[in-house]
């Protein structure tokens, strides 16, 4: 608040300071009409902005004045001296009560009534001494004036922009310095220093760049309260949405939009919007929406202000036109709807039937034109008559800091506006499929097809061959529509001061400015418009894929969705897995995987995991498992590969039941069977696999060398419990397995019940009967150990 | 005839300049290329804190861009608001001329025809009298658009 009656009072003084000479002008010509219009403007504002200010007395001088000024504009009156020197008094306590407020002291207690009394007599004799009463307080206020609060003063930006350059060359200088030194032998005490300045001279940076920046919240900060205001007046409910406030604008910009934006709010409020049972009736929600946004978009600032009322009437426009002889019938005839629509910055011409204390007192959107282009703006209309109105104010961005992106591209550097660009993908992403056809470049990245060019054709460099995926950025430019940019890399993202480039540089198209470094080295603004401009690329939106993308979002909301794992079985048929039940995949060694009793396993960190889908023969070396989980088991899905992971309905779209599968789901576009989670875990052994099941190995020749130094390691390298030597006592199991290589020794191990591997030394068997395995027949040797416990 | 001009080599021919639309004459350093822009833009460059756009003017004048290895020096001026860097092969010197501005005498040639003022007379020789404005308003945003 303190804010905004700081600005009030400073933009006060100022007008009134521009003012003075204005009103000795029409002093001496009361009929002046350019005059009187500046004066009156000036009580409109004061009343409009005492009003939330509550400044109740600024508020019922000015509201006199105005309705004063009103009458003689309308010609109801004439400007008499007695009338103009009232108004003048008027204008004068003003000012005097401005700057009571401004150094905080009482206000000064003359009766207003007097003064306003004074406006509605003509005669010279009573406003005289009003006057005179006047000047005498304003030397009392002047007397008081110690200031407090927020010191502010005024100045030049030329003044500012010479700091800027001077603080701009220290940061190059102290750079330049800071390599110097980094070439010569560290010295802490001078780094020390140098550490110093370069903070002071950062610091110092930051405080010159805010000077000029403002955010545009504060070209936002006296909307809503002036829409609700508005809104109660003319008993019209309105939802107001503000983005972008956070972009940063010239200040000096911001003070040359303000008046404009308010404009265009008020005329929406006014006569875009409708009242509630209007709206009722157009089949509308009540409240109608206002949206005001601000974005960046290369060197322009894009204000929109949008709202869902009634649009102009264009056929009305044209009636008043032609009513008020600007416009000969045969003439209006011949109008496009867009020239039609361009009437409504006809000076004097307004769709408003009736002026109300809103808007429609002749200040129109002439003048809001008129003030957008004097900053070398541009204001655009897109109406939809009986849906909305749309307006959008684009202003430049002379001196501005924005955030960028450094792109390379040829092997040069370029900067881009980070809002040009919507996202940021290398050449090698899944979701990114380029084509080419008669020369020209598709990327479709989901579904979207978008135009795509590469940089460097575009600016005519060489391509230069590089290792590694190139970057692809979708890039939107302000007016036109989105597309794909192929530049070598994405370097860096940075905070940029922009400058305007020379006029040369400027008429190539595809710079928007340019931007100083550290490093010294100046690099160009690009310009995303403009490229899509050079590089001709075809303006028509592609929304029919946004439109499906649009429909299928609706169509699956009402779907309850959830994530699954598309993958391909080893027998070739692609299915859904629900994700939540997959712990993690992994690539398992085919000889991992064995049979037991029937069921398939698997070893994995010394426990046998059950294999899910009974598979244990694998063509290749490793294999692609799914790790599941329940709340106490684990099984082991292989599967020939991992595709994705998509969103899949919770109810299949077909529910079938059989074996493991729960029915079948469609996901974009192909049918795949869903894996009924239940059946798969109900279907896992009950007992679990545990290490009893495995057996051990005994080796019964355990003072042999070889059987130790040799047979033992490998049994335990491939995950088998060995025991040297028959164990004295009778602990031997069922379940081991004896692995011997003398006659007596298997003889023996068989009367106790266990199976026995006979092991022999030579190669050859040494008659049909011979049971046993070569020893170094590792292949024979494991399939023996391991079909012996089955 | 108080009047001083900056006497430089240009493409091979003598010209002169009036020192007042002069700012300084420096070395080039580094140039960072205008990709897109014709031969007559050589890029862009720091000096200290501003960027100047620099012009081959020899590329302008014969249409072939001046070989990196041969940039030297560059005539800073500052033209309608904006910091321009004109490439010229040499400077030899900052004089008076006793017999100030001589009408053009001869054919010129069309090339030099927009940007060749008058003549003016130093050593024995005569000097083209130029105006640096007209190389950039004149001749590169010409070329530009």
């Amino acid at each position: 608040m303190d804010e905004l009656l700081q600005e009030f009072i400073s933009e006060t003084q100022e007008t009134l300071e521009a003012l003075a000479g204005e009103v000795v002008a029409w002093e001496a010509d009361p009929s002046d009409r350019d005059r009187l219009d500046a004066i009156f403007r000036f009580f409109h504002t004061v009343k409009g902005s005492c009003g939330f200010l509550n400044l109740p007395r600024f508020e019922r001088l000015s509201h006199a004045a105005e309705d004063v000024l009103s009458e003689i504009r309308a010609g109801k009156r004439g400007a008499d001296p007695a009338t103009v020197s009232a108004v003048l008094g008027i204008m004068d306590r003003i000012g005097e009560l401005t700057e009571a407020v401004a150094i905080g002291a009482a206000l000064p207690s003359e009766n207003d009534d007097f003064l306003i009394g004074a406006l509605s007599i003509s005669s010279a004799d009573v406003a005289e001494p009003a006057v005179q009463a006047v000047a005498a307080s304003v030397a009392v206020a002047r007397q008081g004036g110690v200031q407090s609060g927020p010191r502010t003063i005024r100045l030049p930006l030329s003044l500012i922009d010479q700091l800027m350059n001077g603080v701009s060359d220290m940061v190059l200088a102290r750079n330049e310095l800071s390599r110097k030194l980094r070439e010569r032998s560290a010295d802490p005490e001078l780094d020390n220093v140098f550490e110093r300045l370069s903070t002071c001279v950062a610091d110092m940076r930051d405080v010159i760049s805010k000077t000029r920046m403002q955010r545009v919240d504060r070209l936002f900060a006296a909307i809503p309260r002036m829409v609700r205001d508005l809104g109660r007046d003319l008993g019209k409910r309105i939802d107001l949405t503000l983005e972008g406030g956070d972009v940063e604008m010239d200040r000096e910009m911001v003070e040359m939009v303000v008046d404009p934006l308010t404009h265009i709010v008020r005329n929406s409020i006014d006569h875009g919007i409708e009242t509630p049972e209007k709206r009722r009736a157009a089949g509308k929600p009540d409240a109608g929406r206002l949206r005001l946004e601000a974005r960046q978009s290369g060197n322009q600032i894009v204000i929109a202000i949008a709202d869902d009322g009634a649009g102009i009437d264009t056929a009305r426009l044209v009636d008043k036109a032609i009513a008020a002889g600007r416009l000969t019938p045969e003439a209006a005839k011949r109008l496009s709807e867009e020239d039609r629509l361009d009437l409504i910055f006809q000076a004097g011409l307004s769709t408003a039937n009736q002026v109300t204390a809103i808007s429609g007192r002749g200040v129109g959107m002439d003048v809001v034109r008129a003030n957008v282009e004097r900053i070398g703006g541009v204001i655009a209309l897109d109406n939809h008559p009986g849906q909305g109105l749309c307006i959008t104010l684009r202003v430049p961005l002379t001196l501005t800091i924005i955030p960028g992106l450094i792109v390379r591209a040829g092997g040069q550097h370029f900067a881009i506006p980070r809002s040009a660009v919507v996202e940021i993908l290398h050449d090698n992403n899944e979701t990114l499929y380029i084509s080419e056809v008669g020369g020209a470049k598709i990327a479709t990245i989901r579904a979207i097809r978008h135009s795509m060019v590469d940089l460097e054709d575009v600016l005519g460099m060489e391509k230069p061959v590089q290792q590694g995926p190139r970057a692809i950025m979708v890039v939107r430019s302000a007016t036109g529509v989105p597309f794909a940019m192929g530049v070598s890399a994405v370097d860096n993202h940075e905070e940029l001061v922009i400058r305007p480039a020379s006029p040369l540089v400027m008429a190539t198209g595809v710079y928007a400015g340019m931007t100083l470094p550290d490093n010294g080295k100046p690099m160009l603004l690009l310009d995303a418009a403009g490229l899509a401009n050079a590089a001709r690329l075809p303006n028509i939106i592609d929304d029919r894929a946004a439109r499906q993308q649009g429909q299928e979002a609706d169509a699956q909301a009402g779907v309850e969705m959830v994530a699954a794992l598309r993958f391909e079985e080893l027998s070739g048929e692609r299915r859904l897995l629900k994700l939540s039940l997959i712990e993690r995949v992994e690539d398992i060694d085919a000889g991992l995987f064995g049979r037991s009793g029937g069921r398939a396993f698997v070893r994995l960190d010394e426990r046998l995991v059950p294999v899910a889908n009974g598979l244990s023969q694998f063509d290749r070396a490793k294999v692609s498992a799914l790790r599941l989980r329940d709340d106490r088991r684990e099984a082991c899905y292989p599967v020939a590969a991992v595709l994705d992971i998509v969103q899949m309905p919770a109810v299949p779209d077909m529910v079938a039941m059989h074996g493991m599968l729960s029915g079948v789901a469609v996901v974009d576009g192909e049918h795949l069977e869903v894996i009924n989670p239940f059946a798969l875990f109900a279907g896992l052994p009950e007992e679990a696999l545990v290490e009893r099941a495995r057996g051990r190995c005994v080796l019964a020749d355990s003072g042999d060398g070889w059987t130790r130094e040799i047979l033992a390691p490998l049994l335990r390298q491939a995950g088998h419990e060995v025991v040297l030597g028959l164990p004295g006592d009778c602990a031997v199991d069922p379940d081991d397995v004896v692995l011997c290589t003398e006659a007596d020794a298997a003889q023996a191990a068989e009367i106790m019940g266990c199976r026995v591997v006979h092991l022999r030394a030579s190669p050859r068997p040494t008659g049909p009967q011979d049971g046993s395995i070569y020893r170094y027949d590792q292949d024979a040797l494991m399939a023996a150990i391991a079909g012996r416990r089955a | 005839m108080d009047q001083l001009y900056l006497l430089a080599t240009l493409a091979d021919t003598r010209i002169a300049v009036e020192t007042g639309e002069v700012e300084a004459v420096v070395r080039l350093t580094d140039i960072s290329p205008v990709p897109g822009m014709g031969a007559h833009v050589a890029g862009l460059s720091a000096l200290r804190s501003r960027v100047l756009t620099i012009i081959d003017v020899a590329a302008l004048i014969h249409g072939r861009a001046t070989p990196a290895a041969r940039r030297g020096l560059a005539i800073i001026a500052n033209i309608s608001g904006h910091s321009y860097g004109l490439m010229v092969d040499g400077v030899s010197d900052i004089c008076r001329v006793p017999e100030g501005e001589l009408p053009l005498r001869g054919q010129l040639d069309p090339a030099w025809a927009p940007y060749a003022r008058a003549l003016v007379e130093h050593d024995g020789h005569p000097w083209l009298l130029v105006s640096l404005a007209a190389f950039i308003e004149g001749g590169a945003l010409a070329q530009a658009a």
